[in-house]
C-alpha cells in the first residue's frame, strides 16, 4: 500500500460521493425555483421573491392538512410494517425447508412494482368484482368502503404498503438474524436463561442497528409515497388521503406551478433531513452501546 | 388487366362519381375481395393526393417525430402511416406512452423545450397550459399559408365547434374562437358525453332511455335496489376520480344543460359560480344520484373503471363519453360487447336538446421543433379528408371531425350497423356541444378542487356548505394570479 | 402444554402471513391465465379453461381482437430494458458502494460522516423535485434517452441503500481478522476480497437483491429522460391498458413475467442469505 493511510478512506468513498453529486445541480436548480413565483403557464408572471412561496404554503391550512396526513401514514406504516417484519424474520430465522421457500415466496410482493402492484389491489378490493371482495362478503363485509370513503382511505392505502413493503423489513432483519454472533446465546443457553429475557436482552439490542437501518430508509420512502397513493385514491375522497408527493405531483405536472411545488418539496427534504439526522445519531449510540455490551 | 380497370373504378368512385355499393360490386366482379380493396384505395388516395398541384415531395427525406398517447387514434394512424411515407418520402418515429402517464411525459419534454418532438397528441384543455407557456405554435400560420398546405384540406370540413373549441386567445374568460384567438391544436377526434345503456337490461326492466335527470335517478334507483336478483350491480356509471376528468364528462354537460355556468365574467374578472342557489339544487340532485346508484367506490373511477363496469355487466347505463361506450361495444372481449344502445340525453327537462361538453384529442406542433414545415406535412395529412375517412370508416377514429365523413354512406353504413342510436345521439347532440368551461389558465386546478368537493359531498357532507366553501377557495386561487 | 400452545399459534401466524402476502400473489397468477371477461365477474369463477392467450400475446407482441383492432405491445423489449437498467445500476453501485462501505465502517477519518450522510441525504429529495432540472439538463447535454444516463441516475436510489446496508454488516466484523491475515503478508486488497467480503456477504446479498428490485420497479426516471425505446417493464406494462379495456389479464401475466427475474436472482442469492448463519460464530 502506496497510499497515504490518511487519503485512503477517501479513496475509498469519494467516488460514489462524485456519481451522485452530479445530481446535485439539479437540486440546487430546484431549490432556486422554489424562491421563484414559477408557473410555467404564466410566463410573464415570472419573478425572484424570496420565500414567498414557503409563506404562502405555511399559512395554507390543506398544506397543514397535507403535513398531518403523511406523518400519520409514515408512523403508521412503519410500526406496523417493523413489526410484522420482525415477526416473520423471527419465525423464519430457523433453517428449515419451509422457511427457506417462505423466505423467497414472501419477498414477491417487493418485486411487483408498486404502480402495478396497486392496480391490482384496486381490482382486488372492487365490489362489483373484486375476489377479496367477495370473500369478506361472507363476513358481513360486502359493504366496506375501502378507498372511497374518508373513513377507510388510509388504512386501505396502509394495508396495501404493508404489503408491499413488510418484505423489504424481513430481508433485512432475516439477513441480520443470521448473521449475529452465536456465542451470547451459547452462553445463555447454558445458564438457563429464559426465552423472553433472551429476545429482549440479547437478540433485540444486537439486531438494532439492521432495525434503524431498515426503518430508516422506510420512513425515507413512506413519507415520499406517491405509486400507491396515486392510484388508489389520489389524494381523495376530498383532502383525506393528500399526502406530500400527491400534492407536488399536482402541482408540477397538472398545474404546472413549478415555484410551489419546488417549496413545498424542499420542505419534505428538510423533514426527512431532520429525521434522518435523528435516526442516524441514534444508529451509532445504538452501535457503540451493543459493542460495548458484548465485548464485556 | 382487372387491376387498372378497378383502378379507373376506384379513381371514379374518389371522384365522388360512384357510390360505395356499386364499387363494391364492381369489386366482386373483377374478384377483388374487401381487404385488397381498401388496400388498393389507400394506394390510390395517395396517388390522388400525389397528382395534386402541390409539392408532396418537398420534405422527402426528413425525420419527423411524435409523442403520441396509447389510443384507437393513434392505432388508426399508424395502420395508414405507409400512404404518408409513400406520398412524400419523409419518414416518420413516434414515442408512445399510455395515458396514464402520457400528460406527464408531455409536460416534461416541452417544458425542456427540446427540439425531441416536433408535433404531438393534446387535449384542448391542456392548451390552456402549453399556448400561453408558448410550448405550441399557433397552427393559423400553417393552415392559411396555401404554399404550405395542399388545396384539398379544406379545414371548413372540420366541424366548427371543435375548431372554434381548439382555439383561444389565452386572456382568462374569452371564449374559445372568438376573434384573436390563436388555434393552439387541431380537433383529430373527439367526444360528445350522451347516454349509453345496456339495451338487454332496459327491456327486462320494461324501459326506455332516461328523458331528464330526474328520470334518469330513478331508473338507476331501480336497477340499484333489484342488483341482487339480476346480473347488474347498480344504476349508473360516471366519473368520480379526484380529478379535472370528473368533472368535464357528463357532470358538465348536466350542469350547462340546465344553463349553470361555473364562472361569472365581469369584464376579465373571474367570479366562482359554483355556490349559486340553482347550482346547489343541481348538485344536490346530482349527489343524490351517485349516492344511492352509483357505484360504491365511486371516488375511484376514472373512464377505465365506467367502461369497465358497463362492459362487464355491471352497471346499467352511463353518462359519460359516446365513443367510451363505443369502444366497449365494439370489443368482443368485453361480457356486455353488442347490448349497447346510445342515447343523446337532456337532462334539463325544461331544455330543449342535449349540450354535451366535448372532449377533444387534438394534434398539436411543438414550438421548439426545427423542422415544422415538415411537421405540418404530417399533420395536414393525419387529419385531412383522405386519412379522416379511411380512419373513420376503415379503423377506429371516432368520433371523426369532418362533416364529410359523418355524411358518408360508408361511415352512416358502419355506425347504424354496431351502434343502435348512435347516428341519432350524435345528430341530436352536435349543435349544442362545446366546451362549456369559461377559459381561464387556472382549469386544471379548479375542477380537480371541484372534484375534491363532489367527492366530499358524496361522502355525506352538506351541499351548500361545501359549495360556498368550494367558491371561496377557487375565488382567492384566482385572486392569486389577479384574475379575481 | 405450553409448547403446544406455542406452536398451535405459530401456526396460525403461517397460515395468516401466506394468506396476506401470497394469496394475492396466487391470484395474480390464477389470473394471467383468464380472459377478461372470466375475471370481471360479480361471483369469482374458480373453474375455468386456462388460457396462454396473454403469454403468447406478451410474446408475439401483437395481439388481435377479432372484428376490432390489433394491439401492439413491446414486451420484450421493456424486459431486456429492464435488465441493461437493473443489471447495470446494481453493477455499478457494488463497484463504487462496497468500497465505501467498507471505509464509513473500518477508518475514523476526518469528514467521514458527513460523506455517509451526504450520501444518504440523496434520498431525502423525492424524484420529482430534480426530475424536471434534470431533464432540462439531460435534454441540453445530450443525455436524454440513454441507458447511460438512466444508470447513473439510478444510482440516487441503489446506492445510499447498499452503502448504509452494507456499512453495518462491515461494522460487525472484528478487524482482528483482517489483521492476522494481512500479518501473513497479504495486501489490503487481498484481506479485503478474502476476508471481509465473503464475511459481509448475507448483507450485501440482501442489499444487492433490493436494489436489484428498487432498480427494476422504478417508473418516473425512465418514462421522463427516456423515448420509448428505453423504457422499462413498469411504463410498459401500463400501455397494456387501451379506451376500450382494462386487460386485466394481460397485466397480470406481465407483472408475473416481469417479476420472474427478480425470483430467479432471490433464489439465487438466498444460498448467501443461509451461508451468512454457518459463519456467525467467527464474528463478533
Amino acid at each position: 500500500m502506496k497510499i497515504n493511510r490518511k487519503l485512503f478512506p477517501y479513496v475509498l468513498t469519494l467516488p460514489a460521493l462524485l456519481v451522485c453529486v452530479g445530481i446535485l445541480i439539479p437540486f440546487f436548480t430546484a431549490v432556486y425555483y422554489s424562491l421563484q413565483r414559477y408557473n410555467l403557464k404564466m410566463p410573464h408572471m415570472k419573478g425572484f421573491i424570496w420565500f414567498d412561496n414557503y409563506v404562502n404554503i405555511f399559512t395554507d391550512p390543506s398544506f397543514w392538512n397535507t403535513i398531518r396526513v403523511s406523518l400519520t401514514y409514515t408512523f403508521f406504516t412503519i410500526i406496523i410494517e417493523l413489526l410484522l417484519g420482525l415477526g416473520i424474520a423471527l419465525l423464519l430465522a430457523k433453517r428449515t425447508w419451509l422457511n427457506n421457500v417462505l423466505g423467497v415466496l414472501l419477498v414477491l410482493p417487493l418485486m411487483i412494482a408498486p404502480a402495478l402492484a396497486s392496480l391490482i389491489w384496486r381490482l382486488l378490493i372492487n365490489p362489483n368484482f373484486g375476489v377479496v371482495n367477495y370473500i369478506l362478503s361472507f363476513l358481513g363485509l360486502e359493504d366496506f368502503t375501502w378507498a372511497s370513503h374518508p373513513d377507510t382511505v388510509l388504512f386501505t392505502l396502509i394495508m396495501v404498503d404493508v404489503w408491499v413493503f413488510t418484505p423489504f423489513i424481513m430481508i433485512l432483519l432475516l439477513a441480520g438474524l443470521r448473521s449475529l454472533p452465536r456465542q451470547p446465546f451459547e452462553a445463555a443457553e447454558l445458564d438457563g436463561v429464559p426465552e423472553y429475557y433472551k429476545f429482549f436482552r440479547i437478540t433485540l439490542p444486537m439486531l438494532f442497528p439492521f432495525i434503524l437501518t431498515a426503518s430508516l430508509f422506510r420512513l425515507l420512502e413512506s413519507i415520499q409515497q406517491f405509486d400507491i397513493i396515486y392510484a388508489l385514491s389520489q389524494g381523495g375522497p376530498g383532502e383525506s388521503s393528500m399526502v406530500f408527493q400527491v400534492s407536488a405531483y399536482l402541482q408540477t405536472f397538472q398545474y404546472t406551478n413549478i415555484g410551489k411545488a419546488a417549496a413545498m418539496m424542499v420542505v419534505l427534504w428538510a423533514i426527512c433531513y431532520f429525521l434522518c439526522h435523528v435516526f442516524v445519531q441514534q444508529w451509532h449510540k445504538l452501535k457503540i452501546k451493543t459493542k460495548g455490551e458484548l465485548l464485556q | 388487366m382487372s387491376h387498372s380497370k378497378m383502378k379507373s373504378a376506384i379513381d371514379t368512385f374518389l371522384k365522388g362519381k360512384m357510390s360505395r355499393r356499386d364499387l363494391l360490386i364492381k369489386a366482386g366482379k373483377y374478384g377483388i375481395g374487401f381487404a385488397a380493396l381498401t388496400k388498393l384505395m389507400g394506394m390510390q388516395v395517395t396517388s390522388a393526393l400525389a397528382a395534386q398541384d402541390f409539392d408532396w415531395k418537398k420534405h422527402s427525406g426528413t425525420t419527423i417525430k411524435l409523442l403520441m398517447n396509447k389510443h384507437p387514434y393513434m392505432d388508426s394512424m399508424i395502420a395508414e402511416l405507409d400512404n404518408f411515407k409513400a406520398l412524400t418520402g419523409m419518414n416518420v418515429e413516434y414515442d408512445i406512452f399510455a395515458e396514464d402517464v402520457y400528460f406527464d411525459k408531455v409536460t416534461a419534454a416541452l417544458s425542456s423545450k427540446s427540439s425531441e418532438y416536433d408535433a404531438f397528441m393534446t387535449g384542448a384543455y391542456m392548451t390552456w397550459t402549453y399556448g400561453p407557456a408558448g410550448w405550441c405554435a399557433d397552427l393559423n400560420d400553417f393552415i392559411q399559408d396555401s404554399n404550405k398546405t395542399n388545396p384539398s384540406y379544406n379545414w371548413n370540413d372540420v366541424v366548427g365547434n371543435l375548431r372554434d373549441a381548439c382555439s383561444w386567445s389565452g386572456v382568462a374568460g374569452d371564449v374559445p374562437g372568438a376573434a384573436g384567438s390563436k388555434q393552439w391544436c387541431m380537433p383529430w377526434g373527439f367526444e360528445l358525453n350522451s347516454v349509453t345503456y345496456n339495451m338487454r337490461y332496459f327491456e327486462k326492466a320494461g324501459m326506455k332511455p332516461p328523458g331528464d335527470l330526474v328520470e334518469m335517478t330513478d331508473q338507476a334507483e331501480y336497477f340499484t335496489k333489484n342488483a341482487g336478483s339480476n346480473e347488474w350491480s347498480y344504476g349508473i356509471g360516471t366519473r368520480g376520480s379526484r380529478s379535472w376528468a370528473t368533472i368535464h364528462p357528463g357532470f358538465m354537460s348536466a350542469y350547462a344543460n340546465y344553463g349553470l355556468v361555473d364562472f361569472e365574467n365581469n369584464g376579465g374578472k373571474l367570479k366562482a359560480a359554483m355556490n349559486s342557489q340553482a347550482s346547489k339544487d343541481f348538485h344536490k340532485q346530482w349527489v343524490k344520484m351517485i349516492s344511492s346508484s352509483g357505484p360504491a367506490n365511486w371516488s375511484g373511477y376514472t373512464w377505465y373503471e365506467v367502461g369497465n363496469d358497463i362492459g362487464a355487466g355491471a352497471s346499467a347505463m352511463i353518462f359519460d363519453a359516446d365513443i367510451l361506450g363505443y369502444f366497449f361495444n365494439g370489443n368482443p372481449e368485453n361480457k356486455e360487447a353488442g347490448n349497447f344502445g346510445f342515447h343523446g340525453f337532456t337532462p334539463n327537462p325544461s331544455a330543449s336538446a342535449p349540450t354535451p361538453n366535448v372532449w377533444i384529442w387534438s394534434l398539436a406542433m411543438s414550438n421548439f421543433s426545427k423542422k415544422k414545415d415538415a411537421a405540418w406535412y404530417w399533420m395536414q395529412w393525419c387529419n385531412g379528408p383522405e386519412n379522416a375517412m379511411a380512419g373513420g370508416v376503415k379503423h377506429n377514429q371516432v368520433n371523426p371531425v369532418r362533416e364529410s365523413v359523418w355524411a358518408s354512406g360508408d361511415f352512416d353504413d358502419k355506425i347504424r350497423g354496431t351502434s343502435p342510436g348512435y347516428m341519432e345521439q350524435y345528430n341530436s347532440s352536435i349543435d349544442g356541444s362545446k366546451i362549456h368551461f369559461t377559459a381561464q389558465p387556472l382549469f386544471f386546478e379548479t375542477t380537480t378542487e371541484w372534484a375534491a368537493a363532489l367527492q366530499e359531498m358524496q361522502t355525506g357532507s352538506n351541499v351548500d356548505e361545501t359549495l360556498d366553501k368550494l367558491a371561496s377557495k377557487i375565488d382567492r386561487m384566482m385572486k392569486d394570479v389577479g384574475l379575481a | 402444554m405450553s409448547i403446544n400452545i406455542w406452536s398451535i399459534l405459530k401456526f396460525f401466524a403461517y397460515v395468516a402471513i401466506i394468506m396476506f402476502f401470497l394469496f394475492p400473489i396466487a391470484w395474480i397468477f390464477n389470473m394471467s391465465f383468464m380472459t377478461n371477461d372470466e375475471i370481471l365477474r360479480k361471483v369469482p369463477v374458480l373453474f375455468y379453461e386456462p388460457t396462454f392467450k396473454n403469454y403468447i400475446g406478451l410474446w408475439e407482441g401483437e395481439i388481435a381482437i377479432e372484428g376490432f383492432a390489433t394491439m401492439y405491445v413491446y414486451f420484450k423489449q421493456n424486459l431486456i430494458n429492464s435488465a441493461i437498467l437493473s443489471v447495470g445500476s446494481v453493477s455499478v453501485t457494488l463497484l463504487l458502494g462496497v468500497p465505501a462501505a467498507y471505509a464509513f465502517a473500518r477508518y475514523k477519518f476526518k469528514g467521514g460522516e458527513d460523506i455517509a450522510f451526504t450520501l444518504l441525504s440523496f434520498r431525502f429529495a423525492p424524484a420529482l423535485l430534480i426530475i424536471l432540472p434534470l431533464n432540462l439538463y439531460f435534454s441540453e447535454i445530450g443525455l436524454y434517452d440513454s441507458y447511460f444516463a438512466l444508470i447513473w441516475v439510478y444510482q440516487l436510489i441503489t446506492l445510499p441503500l447498499l452503502l448504509w446496508i452494507v456499512r453495518g454488516y462491515f461494522e460487525d466484523i472484528s478487524p482482528d481478522i483482517e489483521y492476522a491475515y494481512r500479518l501473513d503478508g497479504h495486501s489490503w486488497f487481498q484481506s479485503f476480497w478474502k476476508i471481509s467480503i465473503p464475511l459481509a456477504k448475507p448483507g450485501i446479498a440482501a442489499a444487492s437483491l433490493l436494489c436489484f428490485i428498487y432498480a427494476w420497479n422504478n417508473f418516473v426516471f425512465a418514462l421522463i429522460l427516456g423515448s420509448s425505446q428505453i423504457q422499462p417493464v413498469t411504463v410498459g406494462a401500463l400501455a397494456f391498458i387501451t379506451a376500450s379495456a382494462i386487460p386485466y389479464g394481460l397485466i397480470a401475466c406481465g407483472i408475473v413475467v416481469s417479476v420472474l427475474p427478480t425470483l430467479i436472482l432471490a433464489l439465487f442469492i438466498q444460498k448467501y442469505l443461509v451461508q451468512g448463519l454457518s459463519l456467525g460464530a467467527i464474528k463478533g
